[in-house]
């Protein structure tokens, strides 16, 4: 029996990577599965945060944004290759995660929500005023995303070549998440959330566990702009913004807390709602804000509740 | 020195705006020890529906004032009532992201209703400039002065004085025991709630003439009034007074002598500095 759940686990996960070519193959499913999987990676990067750690960043878009300034600045200004703008974007993002834990370490609640917020905000002000990152008008002309490994060269200029990058760094984050949960840190950040007395009576030092999960939680978000950076080809302020951010946010408490594919399935359901089914940028705001309403004040458990508990009853 | 003098005018004008802004926030959280980040969005639902009342309709400014506080407290009771739920359990998280997604969906809904064009909000006392010397201000920042003075001197005596207030501090300290003592625990939080609504309102049409109203202003006032209400001191409505006009002194010296771009940021720079040096103002 053991060995049935790794084996299901890879399965599924081939399988998915096909997704693409079983939704018809053609640019419209690649762009979309592709922009589900950035997306995806940046909610996992909250989830750490909101799930584990039971705090709401509203900052998590700088993280993000580092990530794409970074490679947007390293590739198109610098020309460096693709692994080389990775490195970049994971270690500035992660940095900046250390600074940002650093000024929030005392902060709980809505607290620190309104001064991740409000970094956030600082960050679309220099972004805007920063003529080194372009300015206003954005960091355009990113060439397409290429690199090479031990003599082969890869380089992908469009969505369907850039879905196996992505669905790498998916799969990726997935295996981080679920090794965290799973980690000393992981089990240390729930007792910090249930219970900061219990956890500091078990010796375990609350603040230093906020940070670590923060400083975890960025890379994600980092990995996920640089993703955002090659296939968009241009980057402006706006990736600090709050577009990103409500998307990750209801995508995270949409379907289910702490269950490892909860806000994979939640970015995919919205993401598809906007570029399929969209009925302009007025109704998607309505939607995601009356989709956060109805699942914190009526199915605080998130959707899935809905079938487990059926399930449950017969 | 002129310059100087209608710097610190226009810092106090925009102090007391910004005063009035937060003071829904301030009873909010110092009285109730909830939040609203839908805050921002209903200042800007308040602008609009001044505007609108009477660009469209020719209604008077002060009945359109009316009919927006109206909206607003309505708006408050409906958001209250709806999250019912979370704030017996006081599950703050939740509330925050709640209100955020009020938030959200009042501005597509405003945005739906109104474009998404620039408007201005004209009013009798906007169009007056005032000269006193080479000192320049418009009857309309003379009203935002004193009604927010108005205000806050109110709310402070309601509190301290009236049964009203004592019985939403009760309930604030614990909702339980109050109820025990006879009150009704639901029916402060609903009362606070349209307080907050029609505050913030009240405050959006008379603050709003001073510049372009656009929907998508809304999160930018949640954070000004976040400041004021960290900076004076959770629950604290005199402290709260005084940081709304330190504040607007700070921002309008700034944009003026460093940079306008900037304000913002530097004004928040200033609140993490304080909350580094200064964690203990935090506790409530």
């Amino acid at each position: 029996m053991k060995i049935m759940k790794p084996l299901m686990t890879a399965l599924l996960a081939i399988a998915l990577f096909f997704a693409p070519q079983l939704m018809g193959g053609s640019n419209v499913s690649y762009s979309l599965l592709v922009i589900i999987g950035i997306f995806a990676i940046l909610a996992y990067s909250l989830d750490l945060v909101v799930s584990d750690l039971g705090e709401v960043s509203l900052g998590h878009t700088v993280f993000f944004g580092t990530g794409a300034y970074t490679t947007a600045v390293a590739s198109s200004q610098f020309g460096l290759g693709a692994l080389e703008t990775l490195m970049l974007a994971l270690a500035a993002s992660t940095l900046v995660a250390a600074f940002v834990g650093l000024i929030t370490l005392k902060l709980r609640e809505f607290i620190f929500s309104l001064v991740t917020y409000s970094l956030a905000v600082i960050s679309i002000t220099l972004a805007d005023n920063w003529m080194f990152v372009g300015g206003t008008d954005g960091i355009s002309g990113i060439p397409p995303l290429k690199f090479s490994i031990l003599g082969l060269d890869y380089l992908a200029r469009t969505d369907q070549q850039l879905w196996p990058v992505v669905y790498l760094g998916l799969l990726a984050t997935l295996y981080l998440v679920h090794t965290f949960r799973r980690s000393r840190l992981g089990s240390e950040a729930m007792t910090v959330q249930l219970n900061t007395g219990l956890a500091i009576m078990s010796g375990i030092n609350p603040m230093l566990v906020r940070m670590k999960v923060l400083v975890l939680s960025a890379p994600l978000a980092g990995l996920a702009g640089w993703l955002y950076a090659y296939q968009r080809a241009y980057i402006s302020s706006d990736v600090f913004g709050a577009y990103f951010l409500l998307i990750m946010l209801t995508a995270v408490i949409m379907i289910g807390r702490r269950q490892l594919l909860c806000p994979l399935i939640g970015v995919a359901l919205i993401i598809t709602q906007e570029k399929m089914f969209s009925l302009g940028a007025y109704w998607d705001n309505i939607i995601l804000g009356t989709i956060i309403i109805l699942v914190l004040c009526f199915f605080p458990g998130g959707l899935s509740r809905l079938f487990t508990r059926r399930v449950a009853h017969t | 020195m002129e310059n100087f003098i209608q710097q610190l005018i226009n810092g106090l004008v925009i102090g007391h705006a910004y005063a009035l802004i937060a003071i829904g926030w301030t009873i909010l959280l110092g009285v109730a020890r909830l939040v609203n980040f839908g805050h921002g969005e209903l200042y800007m639902l308040g602008a609009f529906t001044t505007w609108w009342a009477i660009s469209a309709y020719d209604i008077p400014y002060g009945l359109a004032i009316l009919i927006s506080m109206v909206i607003g407290g309505l708006i408050g009771f409906l958001m209250q009532l709806i999250m019912l739920r979370l704030t017996f359990r006081k599950d703050l998280i939740a509330i925050m992201i709640v209100t955020l997604g009020f938030g959200k969906v009042i501005s597509g809904v405003a945005s739906l209703l109104f474009g998404a064009n620039g408007e201005i909000l004209q009013t009798p006392l906007s169009s007056v400039d005032l000269y006193w010397n080479d000192l320049w201000f418009t009857y309309q920042d003379i009203a935002i002065v004193i009604t927010a003075l108005l205000m806050y001197g109110l709310t402070w005596l309601i509190i301290q004085y009236t049964r009203i207030g004592r019985m939403a501090r009760m309930v604030a300290e614990d909702p339980p025991l109050a109820a025990l003592y006879g009150i009704n625990a639901r029916l402060a939080y609903f009362l606070i709630f349209a307080f907050e609504g029609v505050a913030v309102t009240l405050a959006a049409a008379m603050v709003a003439p001073r510049s372009p109203i656009l929907t998508s202003m809304g999160f930018d006032e949640t954070i000004i009034t976040f400041i004021v209400v960290i900076i004076g001191g959770i629950g604290n409505v005199l402290g709260n007074y005084i940081a709304a006009l330190l504040l607007g002194i700070f921002i309008a010296f700034f944009s003026t002598y460093i940079s306008a771009a900037f304000a913002t940021a530097a004004a928040f720079v200033v609140l993490i500095v304080l909350l580094i040096a200064q964690p203990n103002r935090l506790q409530a």
